[in-house]
C-alpha cells in the first residue's frame, strides 16, 4: 500500500510538473478570463445595466457560477494558484538538471561527443602545444578567458560565457511567482476606497467598494483644491493641497494632482476628481434700505451666517440650492450641479416684528422681496468644491514590482543572452602520427549567429598558427579536472 | 524598367502636387507637407516592392528601400514636427498612434530586408504602412490637450512599447503567412482564410451598425469640439446613414460567396466538380474586391460629410470619417487582404522564388516573437505602474488589461511549446499567426466591442 501511495504522489507530481498541464492551465485561464471581459462584471457596472443586459434567469444563473465576477470568484484565484503550483513545481522539476549542468561545466569533450557535435572543424598542427597555445591566443584575443584541462590521459582547452543563461528561464518563472504572490497578499490585505473631501474638511473615514467604511489612524485635511483649464474648456490638471494630521499635529503636507499621490504609512491618496459640491462658500451682496434713507452696504454670507444690517434689521442666509425647481410653493433641490442656483435670505425686523422671505431670483409664490426693509442685489456667488480622492493600501505591490524588474532581466537573459562553449583538443592520428587540433563550439540558442563567431574563431587559430608557434608561457590557467 | 520609370513620374507629379501645395501654404515644413513627402516616398517604396514582388527585378527593391529611407525620413519629421507642437510625445490620439505605428512598421521593413534579406517583405508591409498614412490623412485632428490622467512619462514609455510590441507581432504574422506559403500549403487554404476575414470584418460591421431600412449607424461628430457627440456619459449619439446598410449587406453576402464556393469544393459528393468550383470562388473573390471598393467608396463619400437624422434624439446631426476609424480601417483592410490572396493566386510560383526557404522563415518568425515577447511584457509592466500611480491599482482587470494578458499568455504558450516541446514548421507559424490575431482584437476588438478604462486610445 506504502509502494503505492508512492507511485500515486509520483504520479501526481509528474502531472503536476509536466508542460501538457501548463498549458492546459494556460488555456483555462485564457478562456476564463476572456470570458470576463465579455460578460459585465459586476464590480465596474450599474446594477440596472446588468438587469437590462440580461434577462432575470440568466443573470441569475451567471451570478450562480460567478461569471458576473471572473476575477474575484473562488475558482478563479484556485486556478491562479494551480497555475502558481504548476510551475513551480516544473521548475522544481527541472532545476536539478540545469543546476548540474550549471555547476559542474562540460569541459572535456570525449570522442562521441566530439563526433556529434556541429560545428567543428580540424587543423593540422604541428605539436600539440603549440595547437594550445594558437587555440588560447585566439580566444583570448576574442575576450574569452580559456582554461586548460588536464587529465591523467588527455588535455584540452575549454572556454565560454555567459553560463548563466541556462538558468535565466528559472529568474522568469521566480519572478512570475514573485508577481503573483504580491497579488496575493494585495488581495487578502490590501483595500482600496474613496475619500471625498470638501475645502476645509478633515476626514479619516474611507469609504471602501463594498460600501462598508474603514477608520484610518490618522486623518487627511484638504487645505485647497483646484482646477486648471485649458483655453478649449477641457480640464488640465487637478490639483489639492492635503495635510496629514496624527494625533492633532499636521505630520505631513503635500500638494498632490493626478498622477503624483500622497503616501503616508503604506496608505496612498490620488488624485482622482473635482468639482463643486453643491455647498455655497460666500454669497457677496449689496444691501440698500427699502425707504432710501441711509447707505448701501456690501456684505458676504456663508451659509446659515447672520449679519445686523441696522440696529433693528438682521439678514441670514437661511438655504442655498445649486439647481432648484419650484412646486406647489415649495423648493426643492434638482441636483447638486451648479445649474439654476437659488439663494433663501430670511430678513428679521424686531419693529415689525416678523420675518421677511427674501429670494435669489424672486419667485412669487414664496418670496416677499418687495416687502422687506432692504432691497438685496446679489454681486457674487463664490461655490465650494470637493477633491474626490482614490485611497490604496497595497502591501504587496513591492513583491509585484520587484518582480517585474526580475522578470525584464530574466527576459533579457533568456533571449539575448547566449552560452557558448569552445573546446580545443590536440588530437594524434593512429595511423599517421601527426597531430590535428579539434575545434568545437555549442550555443543554447541563435545558432547560425554563433557559426558565424565559430568559423571567426577557426580562422583566427589558424592566423596564430601561421606566425609565431612559441612554446607555451607559464601564465595561463592550468585546472585538474577531477570527474 | 518601365515600372520604375512609372514610378518616377508618379512621384514626380506628387511632388509637384505637393509644391503647388506648399507654394499656396507658404510654409514648407508644415505637417501635412511632411505627411504627404512621406506617403509619396511610402507609395513610391510600396509600389517598387510589389513590383518586385511581381516580376522578381532586383534592382526595384534598391529603388524600393531608398524610397522607403527618405519616407521614413519625412515620417521622422512629421512625428518630431507633431512632438513638438503638441509638446507631448504622439501617442494621444488614433491619429498619432498611428504615425508612431507606421515609422515603427517601416523601421523594421528596413531591419528585416538588410538584416535578415526578407526582400519581399516590403510587399506587405508597404501597402499598411500607405493605408495608415492615408487614413492619416483622413483622420488629421488637431493637437488635443491631454486631460489630466494622461499626463505621465509611463504612458508614453507604455504606447511606445505597445507599439514596437505590435509592429513586431505585425512582422512575425507576415513571416509566419510567408512560410505557410514557403511549406506548399495549398492556394485554396489561403482562399479560404482570407474570404473568412474579410467576411468577419463585414459581418461585424453589419452586425453591429445595420439599422432599420437598410441605414448603416455611425458616431455622431461635433466639428466645433473635434470629438464624438455624447447623449450621457460613455453613451454616444449615432447617426443613421439611409441605404448604406443595404450596400454593407450586399458586400457582406458576395464577400461570403468564395467561402461557399470552397465549401462546395471540398464537398465530398463533389469530387469531379472540385476545380470548377474553385475557379467560381476565386471569380467571387475578384468580383468581392471590386464591390468592397465601392462599399469603400460609398461609405467615404456618404460618412466624410453631411448630415443626418438619429433614432436616439431629433434633428440631424453631422458626422465624419473620424468618428468611424475602425470601421474605415476594416474596410480598407478588407480590400487589403483580397489583393494579398489575388497576388498569391496569380503569382505564387514567383513568390515561392523570391522568398527565403522555409527552415529561414521558421527561425526569423521566432527570432521576431523572441523580439515581441519582452517588448509585451515590460509593455504591461509599464502600463500597469501607470496605472498605479493614476488609479491607485496597477491591475483592474479592465478589457484591455485582460487582453494584454491574454496576448502575452498565447505568446508565451508559442515560446514553451517550442523550446521545451521543439514545435516547428506549421504548428509554430499557427500559433504565430493566432497570436496576432489576438493583438488585433486587443487592439482594435476591445476598443470598439468592449468597454472598458481604455476609452482613450
Amino acid at each position: 500500500m506504502a509502494v503505492d501511495l508512492r507511485a500515486l504522489a509520483h504520479k501526481t507530481w509528474r502531472t503536476i510538473a509536466s508542460i501538457q498541464t501548463g498549458v492546459v492551465l494556460l488555456i483555462l485561464v485564457v478562456i476564463l478570463s476572456a470570458a470576463g471581459t465579455i460578460v459585465l462584471q459586476r464590480p465596474v457596472t450599474e446594477p440596472d445595466e446588468m438587469l437590462n443586459a440580461y434577462s432575470p434567469q440568466v443573470l441569475r444563473i451567471l451570478d450562480a457560477v460567478g461569471l458576473t465576477d471572473v476575477f474575484h470568484a473562488w475558482w478563479f484565484l484556485g486556478l491562479m494558484l494551480l497555475v502558481s503550483l504548476c510551475i513551480t513545481a516544473a521548475s522544481i522539476d527541472r532545476f536539478p538538471n540545469s543546476w548540474r549542468y550549471f555547476s559542474r561545466p562540460y569541459k572535456y569533450p570525449d570522442g562521441s561527443f566530439r563526433r556529434a557535435l556541429h560545428p567543428q572543424k580540424s587543423l593540422a598542427i604541428a605539436d600539440e602545444e603549440s595547437g594550445l597555445v594558437a587555440a588560447e591566443r585566439a580566444l583570448h584575443s576574442l575576450g574569452f578567458n580559456p582554461e586548460r584541462v588536464v587529465r591523467e590521459d588527455h588535455f584540452g582547452i575549454f572556454a565560454e560565457r555567459h553560463r548563466i543563461s541556462e538558468l535565466a528561464v528559472y529568474i522568469v518563472h521566480a519572478s512570475l511567482l514573485l508577481i503573483f504572490f504580491g497579488t496575493i497578499v494585495d488581495g487578502f490585505w490590501g483595500w482600496r476606497g474613496t475619500l471625498n473631501l470638501n475645502e476645509g474638511q478633515t476626514s479619516n473615514l474611507v469609504e471602501l467598494r463594498d460600501g462598508s467604511a474603514r477608520t484610518l489612524p490618522f486623518a487627511i485635511r484638504c487645505d485647497s483644491a483646484g482646477q486648471e483649464n485649458y483655453k478649449d474648456g477641457t480640464p488640465k490638471k487637478w490639483w489639492s493641497k492635503l495635510a496629514v494630521v496624527e494625533d492633532g499635529r499636521d505630520v505631513k503636507k503635500k500638494e498632490i494632482v493626478v498622477n503624483d499621490p500622497l503616501l503616508y504609512s503604506g496608505v496612498r491618496f490620488y488624485q482622482s476628481s473635482y468639482g463643486p459640491n453643491g455647498k455655497v462658500d460666500k454669497l457677496a451682496l449689496v444691501a440698500t434700505p427699502s425707504n432710501g434713507s441711509g447707505e448701501k452696504q456690501e456684505i458676504g454670507l456663508a451659509l446659515n451666517d447672520a449679519v445686523p444690517l441696522d440696529a433693528d434689521t438682521t439678514v441670514r442666509f437661511a438655504e442655498f440650492f445649486p439647481d432648484y425647481a419650484i412646486r406647489d410653493g415649495q423648493v426643492y433641490r434638482k441636483s447638486n450641479e451648479l445649474e439654476n442656483p437659488a439663494a433663501h435670505l430670511v430678513v428679521t425686523s424686531k419693529s415689525a416684528g416678523k420675518d421677511f422671505d427674501v429670494w435669489f431670483p424672486a419667485m412669487d409664490e414664496v418670496a416677499d422681496n418687495s416687502k422687506a426693509p432692504y432691497q438685496f442685489q446679489a454681486t457674487d456667488l463664490k461655490m465650494g468644491h470637493f477633491t474626490g480622492l482614490q485611497v490604496s493600501h497595497e502591501p504587496g505591490q513591492w513583491g509585484v514590482w520587484s518582480g517585474v524588474v526580475l522578470i525584464g532581466v530574466g527576459l533579457a537573459f533568456v533571449f539575448y543572452v547566449v552560452h557558448m562553449r569552445f573546446w580545443a583538443v590536440p588530437v594524434c592520428d593512429p595511423k599517421t602520427g601527426k597531430y590535428s587540433l579539434w575545434i568545437g563550439g555549442t550555443a543554447n540558442r541563435n545558432r547560425d549567429a554563433f557559426e558565424q563567431r565559430f568559423n571567426n574563431l577557426v580562422a583566427l587559430v589558424e592566423e596564430e598558427l601561421k606566425t609565431a608557434p612559441r612554446t607555451s608561457s607559464s601564465e595561463q590557467v592550468v585546472t585538474v579536472a577531477g570527474d | 524598367m518601365t515600372l520604375i520609370v512609372l514610378v518616377g513620374l508618379a512621384i514626380a507629379f506628387l511632388l509637384f502636387m505637393a509644391f503647388l501645395n506648399v507654394v499656396k501654404s507658404g510654409n514648407l515644413l508644415s505637417e501635412t507637407n511632411l505627411l504627404f513627402a512621406t506617403l509619396v516616398f511610402y507609395a513610391g517604396a510600396g509600389a517598387l516592392y510589389l513590383g518586385f514582388g511581381v516580376t522578381g527585378t532586383e534592382s526595384y527593391v534598391k529603388f524600393a528601400s531608398l524610397a522607403t529611407w527618405l519616407g521614413l525620413i519625412a515620417n521622422t519629421a512629421a512625428i518630431a514636427h507633431r512632438w513638438y507642437e503638441a509638446g507631448h510625445p504622439p501617442f494621444a490620439s488614433v491619429y498619432e498612434m498611428l504615425l508612431s505605428f507606421v515609422w515603427t512598421l517601416a523601421v523594421l521593413t528596413l531591419v528585416a530586408e538588410k538584416k535578415y534579406g526578407v526582400k519581399v517583405i516590403g510587399t506587405v508591409t508597404m501597402p499598411v504602412a500607405i493605408v495608415g498614412v492615408v487614413l492619416m490623412q483622413l483622420l488629421r485632428t488637431d493637437v488635443h490637450p491631454l486631460v489630466p490622467a494622461l499626463q505621465s512619462t509611463w504612458l508614453h514609455v507604455h504606447v511606445t512599447l505597445a507599439m514596437l510590441a505590435y509592429a513586431a507581432c505585425a512582422l512575425s504574422f507576415a513571416l509566419a503567412a510567408m512560410f505557410l506559403i514557403q511549406d506548399n500549403m495549398k492556394t485554396e487554404t489561403f482562399l479560404a482564410v482570407t474570404s473568412a476575414s474579410t467576411l468577419a470584418i463585414y459581418a461585424s460591421i453589419v452586425l453591429t451598425r445595420f439599422e432599420k431600412w437598410g441605414g448603416l449607424s455611425l458616431v455622431a461628430w461635433n466639428p466645433e469640439a473635434k470629438a464624438e457627440v455624447f447623449l450621457s456619459r460613455g453613451v454616444r449619439l449615432f447617426v443613421t446613414i439611409p441605404d448604406l446598410g443595404w450596400l454593407m449587406t450586399l458586400t457582406l453576402l458576395v464577400v461570403a460567396s468564395p467561402l461557399v464556393f470552397y465549401g462546395l469544393a471540398r464537398w465530398k459528393n463533389v469530387v469531379n466538380l472540385k476545380d470548377s468550383f474553385l475557379t467560381l470562388a476565386n471569380r467571387a473573390v475578384f468580383l468581392s474586391i471590386l464591390l468592397q471598393v465601392m462599399a469603400l467608396v460609398m461609405f467615404v463619400v456618404r460618412a466624410r460629410d453631411g448630415r443626418y437624422p438619429s433614432l436616439d434624439a431629433d434633428g440631424l446631426f453631422p458626422t465624419t470619417l473620424a468618428a468611424s476609424p475602425f470601421i474605415l480601417s476594416g474596410l480598407v483592410g478588407g480590400i487589403f487582404i483580397s489583393l494579398l490572396y489575388l497576388l498569391l493566386l496569380w503569382r505564387r510560383p514567383d513568390l515561392e522564388r523570391l522568398l527565403p526557404s522555409a527552415d529561414n522563415l521558421d527561425r526569423i518568425t521566432y527570432k521576431t516573437i523572441c523580439l515581441a515577447f519582452p517588448l509585451l511584457t515590460l509593455m504591461i509592466a509599464a502600463g500597469a505602474y501607470w496605472a498605479n500611480q493614476t488609479w491607485g491599482s496597477y491591475w483592474s482587470w479592465d478589457p484591455k488589461e485582460t487582453w494584454a494578458a491574454i496576448t502575452w499568455l498565447v505568446y508565451a504558450g508559442y515560446l514553451h511549446m517550442r523550446i521545451t516541446r521543439g514545435w516547428r514548421g506549421r504548428r509554430a507559424a499557427y500559433f504565430a499567426i493566432l497570436g496576432f490575431a489576438v493583438v488585433m482584437f486587443t487592439f482594435f476588438g476591445v476598443t470598439y466591442l468592449l468597454p472598458g478604462l481604455h476609452a482613450y486610445a
